[in-house]
C-alpha cells in the first residue's frame, strides 16, 4: 500500500517499487511507492523482483518515462533522472536483526555545519534544536552521534551533579562451607547448624522435606532438580535501609534453591533446568551462580499438585529463606578486619542531562511466576509484598534499591531468559546506567506482567503514565522470558513511545521468542540472546541480559535522543547484526566489549544434544 | 488490428439493432429481435451505443406505491387518505424536516396508507408522462429556489439528497459542477438526455446558477460520448460562463468529490462537501427537473432510467425510459421493456457498481436510475473467499450478498486503505476516487487467511492493481460486476488497458483532466476564472520568508512548497 511522506523519508534507501499503476509523465511522490515491509513476502511469493529498483530516495521528485503496472521496481531507465537521495538521511550504519533485534552504533553529525538539502517538496517543516547546531562541535570526536547530541545538551545547561544517596558493599570472602553445631563465621568459613532444615520444613505446611547440600566446584557433576533461585548471601548492617547504607555479603557463595513435588514432579515440569549442574548451568551470567561458587542447595519436596500454584513456590522460598536469614544474623555479627573489599555506589542525579528511566518487566502471571518486592533484608523474604498481589502496577525503585537485592525473584519455566534473584544484585543495565555521565538516570520502574490481557494493558498505560510523569526523555524496557509477556512488554513500549519519550526494548527474541505483537514504537531492540541456535535452550541463565547487551542499549537510547535512527531488523534472525553492532561499538569508544560464553562452553547434555538436532 | 475488425463487427450490429428500431409498433420489435437473439460478445462502447429510447405506455399489475421516504431525511407524512381522488402532480405527502414533497404521479384513487407507502389505484393506461404535464407548483416562477423545493426534487444520480436544501447554499462566484459523467456502465439516459434536451438541460443550469450565485457552470462528460458532447456544444453556442470538462472512462469519475477534483482540481476530505471548493455538484438530470418545475410549474413525478439485461428484445442492449411514472413498479418496467427473457440471477436496482438487489414488485423511486436483469450465477461449490471491500462500489453487505449467491463461503473481509467512514454510521467514502492506494498487502491477507477465491468491489485503478497480484497468489480474482457485465457480454472489470488521464485533441472551449505533467492543451488551469477555487497563483518575485526566530531562541523554517531547496547552517 502506499506510504505517507513521512514513513517514506524513513525508507529513504529501500527500493522504489510501485504500488499501482502510474502512467507515463508521472511525478512520484510517497503516494506512488509500495510498502517496503512486505518486500519479503513480496518476494518470496514470486510477485516482486527487487533487481535494479532505485532507491525511494533517488525515486522521489523523478519523472516516469514510461507507464508501468503495480509491484514494478522502479529502474533507472524507467525515470527522467536519479534523484539525489535527499535530506535528512542520518542513516544509522548498523544492520539490524530480527523481529526484535540490536544497533548500537551510529554515524557522527558533521561538526559545526547543518546542511538540509530539499529536493523537492511541499509543507516541510524544519525544527532545529539550538542546542544540536550550536553545540556539537564542541562534542568529544569519535564518540557516538548520541553521545555527542546528549553532551551538547549537558552544554545548554549549567546544571550540577547531586549525589542523592549511597550504598557501601562490605565483602566477606568464604573459602568453605561446613555442617555445625551453630551457624556461624569463623574467620573464611561458614558453618550452617546441622537439624536446622527440619525447623525451615515446619514453618511451611506445603513443603514436606528440605535437603541440604554443600556443592564445590569438584562436585558440578551431581544431579539438580529444577533450579528456582539463585541467591546472594547478604545483610543490612545496623539501621541501614536497603537500598542506601551499609551491606554486608559474602563472596564465593550461593544459595541454591531446587525442587520437586512430593511425587517428582519438577517445580516448572515444562521447561526446566534439572540435570547435572556442569551441564545446565550457565556459570558467571549475572542471574547465576559464577564458576567456583560453592553451591549451598536446597532441594525441597512441596506437596503433589502445588508445584504450579502460587503457595507452592512461594512456600519453598519461604523455607529456604529460614536457612539464608540464620547465616545472615551470623553476617551481621562479623568484625570488619574480615573485609576483603568495599564497594561504593552512588546514586547521582545530573539535572540538564537527558533524563533516563529503566522499565523493568518481572513476572507476575501467578502460577509459580512471581515476585517479591523490597524485603527488608537483601533477596529476603520479610517485609516483602509479591508484585502479584500488588496487581503487577508500577513500583517505581532507586537504582540503589535493585542492586541491594530488592527483588526477590519466583522464577521457573523458561530458565534461559528468566532473571534470578542474584540478576538484580548485579544488574547489568542498572549499572551501565548509573555509571553513564551523559544522562540523568532517574530510577528503575518494575512493573509485573499480568496473565490476562486486559490487565497486561492496565498495567502498562500505568507505566506510561509513569514516564510521562518522571518527565523521561527516554526509556529501556527490557524483559524476561518470551511469548505471552510480550504482549504487556510491547504494550509498554507504545505506551511510552506514544508520549515522544525515546525507547528502547530488550528481550530475548532470536528465532524462538520473536515478538508475537508489534507497533510502530517498536523500532529500536536489543536482542539477550546468547545461544548459538537463538533458543531457549534451558540452561540456566544462558539467554538474560548481559554487559555487552547493556551498552548497546545504552548507546542505542542515546543515539535516538540525539535524533538517530535505528536501521530496521531484517526479515530472519541474523546474529551478525550484533557481531557488528559490537564490533562498531568497540572502534568507536575505544573499549572492546567482551563478549559472555554461551553453552557451547559447557559440555553437553543429553537433553541438550535433542534440542541441539531439533532447532536445526 | 484485432481491434479494428472488432469496431467493423460492433457498427454492423449496430445497423441492425437501427433497422429494428425504425419498426412502428412495440410487438413487431419484439418478434424481430426473437428472430435474431443470438447471443453476440460485444465490447463495452457497442453496449452503450446499442441504445432504444423509448416514451410509451405502461401496463400496470396493481397498485402505484410511492413510497414516503424517496432520499435523503426522514420519511414524509401523508396528506391524502384512504379513499382520497387525486390527480397527477398532487401533493399527497410532505416533509418532516430534512426531506422533499411527495406528488402523486398519476390521477386515481387512494387505496391504502402506511407507515412507508402511499398506494393509489389508477384505471388508466399510464404513459410516460412527458415534459409539461402536470403543472402544479403555486410557487411564482421568479421564486426559482421555492419552485424547486415545492417540486420536491431530490438528488436523482442515487444520492436523493434534497435539490431545495442544496441549492440553498450560496457558492457566490463559484461553481455549478454538472455531473453528466454517467460512470456507471450499462446505465445510458442521462447520456441519452443531453442530446435529446441538450437546451433544456443548458438552460436548468443557468437557472441553478441564478440560484446559487454562482459564476460559472461546468459540464463534466466523459471524453467518449462524442455525440453527446457535440449537442452539448451546440446548445452551448454563445454562451460563455458555461464550459464542459472531459473526463476519462475510468470509474468512478462521477463520484461527487472525484468531480471535484477533475475540474477544479482540489481534492476533498472525505467529510468535506463540495461547498469547501466554492462549489456544488448537481446530477445532470437533476438540473432537468429544475429546469421543468421553474418552466412549467412541474413537480418531480417521474424519472429517467435505464432497462438492461437479460430482457427480451434489448440483445445486449440497453433501453432509456424517460418520465417513467414514480411508483410503477419494476416487472411493469420491465414488461414494457420486453418482459424477462427465461431464467435469471437478480433483478439490480441501479448500475452494476453501486446499484442493489430488488424484486420484482418493488416500486421505482425518484432516485431509480437502472434495472438490470442478470443470468443465473455459477456455482463455486462452497470455495472459500475473501472480500476486499471498497467505498466506491459494493459494500460489505452487497458483497457478502454476492458471495452467498455464487455458494462461497467468505473467510476473510478486508478494506481498501482508502475506504473511510467519516461518520461511523457504515457509509464509506474513498480518500482519493479512482487512484489506487496499493493492495499487494490486502491481497495477501486474503490469501493467508485460506481464500482460493478473491471477490473485489474496486474502482478501475484498484481492481488493476489487484490484478497485479492477487493472480501471482494463486487467487482466482471475481468483480462484484461480473455476472452483470457478463449477461450484457462486456468483458469483466480486471486490467486496466486505458488511461486514467484525457489524451489527444478535445473539441474548442472545453477543458479536460489532463496529465498534469502533460503539455497538451486543456488542463483545468487553462481556462481562466476570476475569483473561485481555481487559478491559485503565487508571486515568485517578492522574497519568500521562511525563517521565523522564536523569542524562545528556536528558529523554524516552514517551505510550504517548492523545489531544490537548500537551507545550510555554518557557524
Amino acid at each position: 500500500m502506499s506510504i505517507s511522506a513521512e514513513y517514506a523519508q524513513e525508507h529513504i534507501n529501500d527500493p522504489a517499487v510501485l504500488c499501482c499503476r502510474r502512467e507515463a509523465g508521472t511525478k512520484l511522490s510517497h503516494h506512488d511507492f509500495e510498502d517496503p515491509a512486505i518486500f519479503d513476502d513480496l518476494v518470496s511469493s514470486g510477485l516482486l523482483k527487487l533487481d535494479g529498483a532505485i532507491t525511494i530516495g533517488q525515486a522521489m521528485g523523478a519523472t516516469l518515462t514510461k507507464t508501468l503496472d503495480s509491484l514494478n521496481p522502479v529502474l533507472k531507465d524507467c525515470v527522467d533522472k536519479v534523484q539525489e537521495a535527499a535530506a535528512p538521511a542520518a542513516v544509522s550504519s548498523a544492520p539490524a536483526a530480527p523481529a526484535s533485534s540490536n544497533q548500537g552504533a551510529t554515524t557522527s553529525v558533521a561538526g559545526g555545519k547543518l546542511k538540509i538539502h530539499i529536493g523537492e517538496g511541499k509543507g516541510i517543516d524544519l525544527e532545529i534544536p539550538m542546542g544540536l547546531a550550536g553545540g556539537a562541535g564542541a562534542a568529544g570526536t569519535g564518540a557516538s552521534a548520541g553521545a555527542a547530541g546528549v553532551s551538547s545538551g549537558a552544554a545548554a545547561s549549567a546544571g550540577g551533579e547531586k549525589v542523592v544517596r549511597t550504598l557501601t558493599r562490605k565483602h566477606y570472602n568464604i573459602t568453605e562451607v561446613k555442617r555445625g553445631k551453630e551457624t556461624k563465621i569463623e574467620g573464611t568459613t561458614l558453618y550452617i547448624r546441622k537439624g536446622i532444615e527440619e525447623e525451615a520444613v515446619a514453618t511451611q505446611e506445603l513443603v514436606h522435606d528440605l535437603k541440604l547440600d554443600i556443592i564445590t566446584k569438584d562436585k558440578y557433576h551431581t544431579y539438580s532438580e529444577t533450579i528456582m533461585d539463585t541467591q546472594p548471601i547478604a545483610t543490612k548492617e545496623g539501621d541501614s535501609e536497603l537500598g542506601s547504607g551499609v551491606t554486608r555479603v559474602l563472596d564465593n557463595v550461593v544459595m541454591l534453591l531446587t525442587g520437586t513435588t512430593d511425587e517428582g514432579v519438577q517445580i516448572g515440569e515444562f521447561g526446566s533446568s534439572e540435570g547435572y549442574l556442569d551441564e545446565n548451568v550457565m556459570w558467571g551470567r549475572p542471574s547465576c551462580p559464577d564458576y567456583g561458587d560453592i553451591l549451598i542447595r536446597g532441594t525441597v519436596k512441596i506437596e503433589n499438585k502445588k508445584n504450579m500454584e502460587r503457595p507452592g513456590p512461594l512456600a519453598a522460598h519461604k523455607a529456604f529463606d529460614v536457612i539464608t536469614q540464620e547465616i545472615r544474623m551470623a553476617l551481621k555479627e562479623l568484625d570488619d578486619s574480615l573485609v576483603v573489599n568495599t564497594e561504593k555506589f552512588d546514586q547521582v542525579r545530573r539535572p540538564g542531562k537527558k533524563k533516563v528511566a529503566l522499565v523493568k518487566e518481572i513476572m507476575g502471571q501467578g502460577a509459580m511466576h512471581d515476585n517479591l518486592i523490597l524485603p527488608v533484608e537483601p533477596v529476603g523474604v520479610l517485609g516483602a509484598h509479591p508484585n502479584v498481589d500488588l496487581c503487577n502496577v508500577p513500583v517505581v525503585c532507586s537504582p540503589l534499591e535493585v542492586l541491594d537485592g530488592c527483588i526477590h525473584a519466583l522464577t521457573c519455566i523458561g530458565p534461559a531468559s528468566k532473571e534470578q534473584s542474584r540478576h538484580y544484585w548485579r544488574e547489568p543495565m542498572v549499572l551501565e546506567l548509573l555509571h553513564d555521565k551523559e544522562i540523568d538516570f532517574a530510577g528503575v520502574i518494575f512493573v509485573g506482567s499480568p496473565q490476562i490481557n486486559s490487565e497486561k494493558f492496565y498495567v502498562s498505560r500505568r507505566v506510561g503514565m509513569t514516564c510521562e510523569a518522571m518527565d523521561v526523555e527516554g526509556a529501556i524496557v527490557t524483559t524476561e522470558g518470551f511469548g505471552n509477556n510480550h504482549v504487556d512488554f510491547t504494550s509498554h513500549i507504545e505506551q511510552i513511545g506514544m508520549r515522544g519519550i525515546k525507547v528502547v526494548g530488550m528481550s530475548f527474541c532470536a528465532k524462538q521468542g520473536a515478538l508475537v505483537t508489534g507497533n510502530k514504537y517498536i523500532e529500536a531492540m536489543v536482542d539477550n540472546n546468547k545461544s548459538e541456535a537463538g533458543i531457549e535452550n534451558e540452561i540456566l541463565g544462558n539467554n538474560t541480559l548481559c554487559p555487552e547487551d547493556a551498552v548497546r542499549a545504552d548507546l542505542m537510547l542515546k543515539a535516538l535522543m540525539a535524533g538517530e535512527s535505528v536501521k530496521k531488523p531484517e526479515k530472519e534472525w541474523n546474529p551478525n547484526v550484533k557481531s557488528q553492532n559490537v564490533e562498531l561499538i568497540s572502534n568507536v569508544t575505544g573499549k572492546p566489549v567482551e563478549l559472555v560464553k554461551n553453552e557451547t562452553s559447557l559440555p553437553m547434555s543429553e537433553k541438550y544434544k535433542k534440542k541441539y538436532a531439533n532447532a536445526k | 488490428m484485432a481491434t479494428k475488425k472488432k469496431t467493423k463487427a460492433a457498427i454492423k450490429a449496430k445497423a441492425k439493432a437501427t433497422k429494428a428500431k425504425a419498426a412502428k409498433a412495440v410487438k413487431k420489435i419484439k418478434k424481430a429481435v426473437k428472430s435474431t437473439a443470438k447471443k453476440v460478445k460485444n465490447d463495452a462502447k457497442k453496449v452503450i451505443k446499442n441504445v432504444k429510447q423509448t416514451v410509451q405506455a405502461f401496463k400496470t399489475s396493481g397498485d402505484i406505491v410511492l413510497l414516503l421516504k424517496q432520499g435523503v431525511g426522514k420519511p414524509c407524512v401523508p396528506c391524502v387518505k384512504k379513499g382520497d381522488k387525486v390527480v397527477v402532480g398532487q401533493l399527497i405527502a410532505k416533509p418532516q424536516g430534512l426531506g422533499a414533497n411527495l406528488h402523486s404521479s398519476v390521477d386515481g384513487v387512494v387505496t391504502k396508507v402506511t407507515d412507508a407507502a402511499i398506494f393509489i389505484k389508477s384505471n388508466k393506461i399510464l404513459s410516460s408522462l412527458g415534459q409539461i404535464v402536470p403543472k402544479t407548483i403555486k410557487a411564482k416562477k421568479d421564486d426559482m429556489l421555492a419552485c424547486v423545493t415545492e417540486a420536491g426534487i431530490v438528488g436523482m444520480g442515487g444520492a436523493g439528497f434534497p435539490t431545495g436544501v442544496k441549492l440553498s447554499t450560496e457558492v457566490k462566484d463559484g461553481y455549478v459542477l454538472v455531473n453528466a459523467v454517467e460512470c456507471e456502465p450499462i446505465l445510458a439516459h442521462n447520456m441519452a438526455q443531453l442530446v435529446r434536451y441538450s437546451n433544456e438541460t443548458i438552460k436548468g443550469v443557468h437557472y441553478v446558477m441564478k440560484i446559487t450565485k454562482a459564476k460559472h457552470g461546468i459540464i463534466a462528460i466523459k471524453q467518449k460520448h462524442k455525440e453527446e458532447i457535440e449537442a452539448v456544444l451546440k446548445a452551448l453556442k454563445g454562451i460563455t460562463d458555461i464550459h464542459v470538462h472531459l473526463l476519462p472512462d475510468i470509474y468512478p469519475m462521477g463520484e461527487e468529490r472525484a468531480v471535484v477534483r477533475e475540474c477544479l482540481g482540489k481534492l476533498l476530505d472525505v467529510n468535506e462537501l463540495p461547498s469547501a471548493a466554492n462549489a456544488i455538484v448537481i446530477n445532470v438530470e437533476t438540473v432537468l427537473r429544475v429546469y421543468e418545475a421553474i418552466e412549467f410549474g412541474r413537480p418531480a413525478v417521474s424519472k429517467n432510467l435505464t432497462v438492461s439485461g437479460k430482457i427480451k428484445g434489448i440483445n445486449n442492449g440497453v433501453k432509456v425510459f424517460y418520465d417513467v411514472p414514480i411508483g410503477l413498479k419494476v416487472k411493469d418496467v420491465i414488461e414494457a421493456a420486453g418482459g424477462i427473457d427465461g431464467k435469471y440471477g437478480e433483478i439490480i436496482m441501479g448500475g452494476p457498481f453501486m446499484g442493489k438487489p430488488c424484486k420484482l414488485d418493488d416500486p421505482i423511486t425518484k432516485t431509480t436510475g437502472g434495472i438490470i436483469v442478470t443470468e443465473p450465477f455459477k456455482d463455486y461449490k462452497g470455495a472459500k473467499v475473501g472480500l476486499l471491500v471498497c467505498a466506491c462500489g459494493a459494500n460489505e453487505d452487497r458483497l457478502k450478498d454476492i458471495a452467498s449467491k455464487y455458494n462461497m463461503k467468505v473467510v476473510d473481509v478486508e478494506y481498501c486503505k482508502q475506504a473511510k467512514d467519516p461518520k461511523g454510521n457504515g457509509v464509506y467514502k474513498c480518500e482519493n476516487p479512482g487512484n489506487c492506494p496499493g493492495q499487494a498487502l490486502k491481497c495477501m491477507n486474503i490469501k493467508k487467511a485460506g481464500a482460493t477465491e478473491i471477490l473485489i468491489s474496486n474502482c478501475s485503478d484498484c481492481t488493476n492493481t489487484v490484478m497485479g497480484s492477487a493472480p501471482g497468489l494463486g487467487l482466482n480474482v471475481h468483480h462484484a460486476t461480473d455476472h452483470i457485465f457478463e449477461t450484457v457480454g462486456m468483458e469483466v472489470q480486471r486490467h486496466l488497458k486505458k488511461s486514467k488521464f484525457v489524451e489527444g485533441p478535445i473539441p474548442e472551449g472545453c477543458t479536460a483532466s489532463r496529465n498534469p505533467e502533460s503539455n497538451e492543451p486543456g488542463g483545468i488551469n487553462s481556462v481562466s476564472h476570476a475569483g473561485g477555487a481555481g487559478g491559485v497563483s503565487a508571486d515568485y518575485s517578492k522574497p519568500y520568508v521562511f525563517r521565523e526566530d522564536s523569542p524562545e531562541g528556536e528558529i523554524l523554517i516552514s517551505i510550504e512548497s517548492g523545489s531544490d531547496i537548500s537551507v545550510k547552517w555554518e557557524d
